[in-house]
């Protein structure tokens, strides 16, 4: 329906924002709708999306989050591919490899292949397959500056190391043990401070001390001394180099230097001149697991490996809310005229929903309230007071509760509630095939057309009268629908269970007729 | 302009039936024209040196400017060894050796194309300029850049057209014999 284009029809998340329904998430679980900015998004798994192979996580740690054997262009950014070409083998190069190889590899005695091969002078001129990259967008070429071809694909390219590596990887092992020092105090200064919040000890603690006091007893120095990595500290200096006087005298050539793009692509020096530009190792990619915050349940978890592209859990809105689409408006957007639009909605799941568009939210569902409500207060149980007071829980952190945010998007037309409920008949996807036969039923007036899980409704509603011309009209409403869940949070219920769920759904109707004259 | 086409085909040169010429072009030996390609001498004759090769739906023009007639004089010399992919359009004003016209390019009158340059899939170049030596076009913003290495040669790609176009496709007649016509004269 609206392909390549945002949708008119927009549903709110339960933190508040409005999404389309593709891009949002159902969890069975709470049962709510999910956002991406309302779950935590967790890396399953490291690719690199040329080779497609699997890296990983602490593999890809050490690897800078770069692929072994991908390369990128470090002119275009594309991906370069290795070419062979088949090189003739001097024979004189080989006659002194030849001759050279004897000597190396005296004492092993393996040399005595090679010495009839050079000493027959008619024997066909071999050739040697080498490979280099190169650039299908753009035609570079490892050649262009200056890497010598290789006699293997991938593996051998050398890596460009830039001038302060020694430096840089100095300063990196300096830090790593900056942090691993202040984890250590923290830790200490954690358990320093967690048995002084309780006013009795506890029973297996026997002296009432801990190590420090004992140290600071006796005398000792209190921290335990640490061996430290040491770093000489960079020294700024004003005498700054000349400029080259040829800057002044020779006409710039900008097919030489390097474009902002090509000096990002390339952080650790930077190159300005073209000739400098060097392949670089390709970025991995992630697979992302989503988890709603609030019960910790998967809502997107994809399959393992890179090749594929299936889901084993996938709680994507639409295979569980009922779809609304916008079909069209029955007469020109006029402020203050009563209108009437067409909306299509479809059923995605197996079980019959009843449905109400209402303007006012619904009285939430008793029985969920109360599920939730009991989950709250099963979690401070879970996690052993001792933790708390560290405040370490030992779920996760990122459950937190978070601030619901209102809807501030507000509807700017009347909208007249239909006068019942409707039934939408559950997804069937053989009846897809069958004769349709219209059967002779009561519908509601409001229903203008059925078939399988499919219905078109007709919402009857009055743009506001001082809307000003050419502004988006917006109908926001409340569908009511009832859910079918088949998982259960509680282990004693077996049978799924029915809930009343609701959604805010906003629709841009389109742009209010221009005034005439 | 000359009411009737004077197309000649030099030997070795493999035009195919299909192919929509007009006007005076010569192909020089060599040359590999597949069907539907375009070839249009409006303006002055088309002279399209050895080896090169025109693939399906390009299109190589040398339009009337308005208000100018058929010139003998003004001729579109095209180089030997160009490749001119799937859907190019060239309107080049002249065209040196080795170039490359990526699929579905556009290049524009007014531009000279020296030598061994390639313009990439999609660029269009309209302003009139001369693109240097080893030039090389690409990229969505259609960047210039150097080529120190060489572009490989088309000579295998030539020899396969070769032999498989005239298994598939009726061929147009090498008409024009350089030694004959100089025996003749």
């Amino acid at each position: 329906m609206s392909f390549m284009q945002p949708s008119p029809v927009k549903y709110a998340c339960s933190c508040g924002i409005l999404n389309p329904i593709n891009k949002l998430f159902f969890c069975r679980h709470c049962p709510k709708l999910h956002c991406g900015f309302c779950v935590t998004h967790e890396i399953e798994s490291h690719f690199c999306s040329n080779c497609l192979e699997n890296i990983p996580s602490t593999e890809a740690r050490h690897k800078k989050n770069c692929c072994a054997n991908c390369f990128d262009c470090p002119c275009c950014q594309h991906t370069l591919s290795a070419r062979a070409s088949t090189v003739p083998v001097v024979r004189k190069s080989e006659e002194s490899k030849d001759a050279k190889e004897p000597k190396d590899g005296d004492s092993t005695g393996e040399a005595t292949p090679p010495v009839p091969a050079s000493s027959k002078p008619s024997a066909v001129p071999t050739t040697k397959k080498m490979y280099y990259l190169s650039c299908l967008s753009c035609r570079w070429t490892t050649r262009d500056v200056g890497i010598p071809d290789q006699g293997v694909a991938t593996g051998t390219w050398p890596d460009n190391e830039c001038l302060y590596q020694a430096r840089f990887n100095a300063l990196v092992e300096y830090f790593q043990a900056v942090v691993l020092q202040e984890k250590q105090e923290k830790l200490e200064f954690m358990r320093r401070k967690a048995p002084k919040q309780h006013k009795f000890p506890s029973l297996t603690d026997r002296t009432g001390l801990t190590v420090s006091l004992i140290r600071r007893q006796i005398g000792w120095n209190d921290k335990v001394p640490k061996a430290k990595a040491v770093i000489t500290p960079a020294e700024a200096t004003a005498e700054v180099e000349e400029l080259p006087a040829s800057i002044f005298t020779e006409q710039l050539n900008l097919r030489n230097v390097t474009t902002i793009a090509q000096r990002h692509s390339q952080p650790a020096d930077q190159p300005t001149a073209v000739g400098s530009l060097y392949p670089q190792r390709r970025s991995l990619w992630i697979k992302r697991s989503l988890r709603c915050r609030q019960c910790e349940h998967n809502l997107i978890k994809p399959e393992y490996h890179p090749t594929s592209i299936k889901y084993r859990i996938q709680l994507f809105a639409s295979y569980h809310v009922p779809e609304v689409v916008m079909v069209r408006c029955e007469q020109p957007l006029v402020p203050g005229k009563s209108n009437a639009i067409l909306l299509k909605l479809t059923n995605p799941t197996m079980y019959d929903m009843t449905i109400r568009l209402l303007t006012a939210a619904p009285p939430e569902d008793p029985q969920l309230s109360a599920e939730t409500t009991r989950a709250v207060k099963e979690e401070p149980i879970s996690s052993s007071p001792l933790l708390k007071t560290v405040g370490i829980t030992l779920s996760r952190q990122n459950s937190t509760r978070e601030v619901k945010r209102e809807v501030l998007d507000a509807s700017n037309a009347e909208i007249v509630p239909l006068e019942s409920e409707f039934v939408l008949s559950q997804r069937d996807d053989s009846k897809e095939f069958d004769e349709y036969v219209q059967l002779p039923t009561e519908e509601p007036k409001f229903i203008v057309w059925r078939k399988g899980n499919k219905v078109l409704v007709r919402l009857q509603f009055t743009p506001d009268a001082e809307l000003p011309s050419s502004t988006d009209v917006i109908l926001g409403f409340f569908m009511q629908y009832t859910y079918v869940n088949t998982v259960t949070n509680a282990p004693e219920k077996k049978e799924p269970t029915t809930h009343a769920l609701h959604s805010r759904v906003f629709i841009t109707a389109g742009a209010t007729e221009e005034k005439a004259n | 302009m000359p009411s009737e086409n004077r197309i000649k085909i030099l030997p070795k040169a493999v035009v195919c039936e299909e192919s929509n010429l007009r006007g005076d072009i010569t192909f020089s030996s060599g040359c590999v024209v597949h069907p539907s390609a375009t070839v249009i001498a409006d303006a002055g004759p088309v002279i399209i040196g050895e080896n090169c090769i025109i693939e399906e739906y390009a299109t190589i023009a040398h339009r009337l400017e308005s208000g100018a007639s058929w010139d003998v004089n003004n001729i579109l010399s095209i180089g030997s060894h160009n490749v001119f992919e799937v859907g190019c359009q060239v309107e080049a004003a002249r065209i040196g050796d080795k170039n490359v016209f990526e699929s579905k390019c556009f290049v524009g009158r007014g531009v000279t194309v020296s030598n061994s340059c390639v313009v990439g899939a999609g660029i269009k170049i309209h302003t009139s300029q001369l693109l240097p030596q080893n030039t090389i076009v690409y990229g969505e913003q259609g960047l210039q850049r150097e080529a120190i290495d060489k572009q490989g040669s088309q000579t295998l790609q030539i020899d396969f057209l070769r032999k498989v176009l005239p298994n598939y496709h009726h061929l147009r007649k090498p008409n024009y014999d350089p030694k004959k016509a100089r025996s003749v004269v």
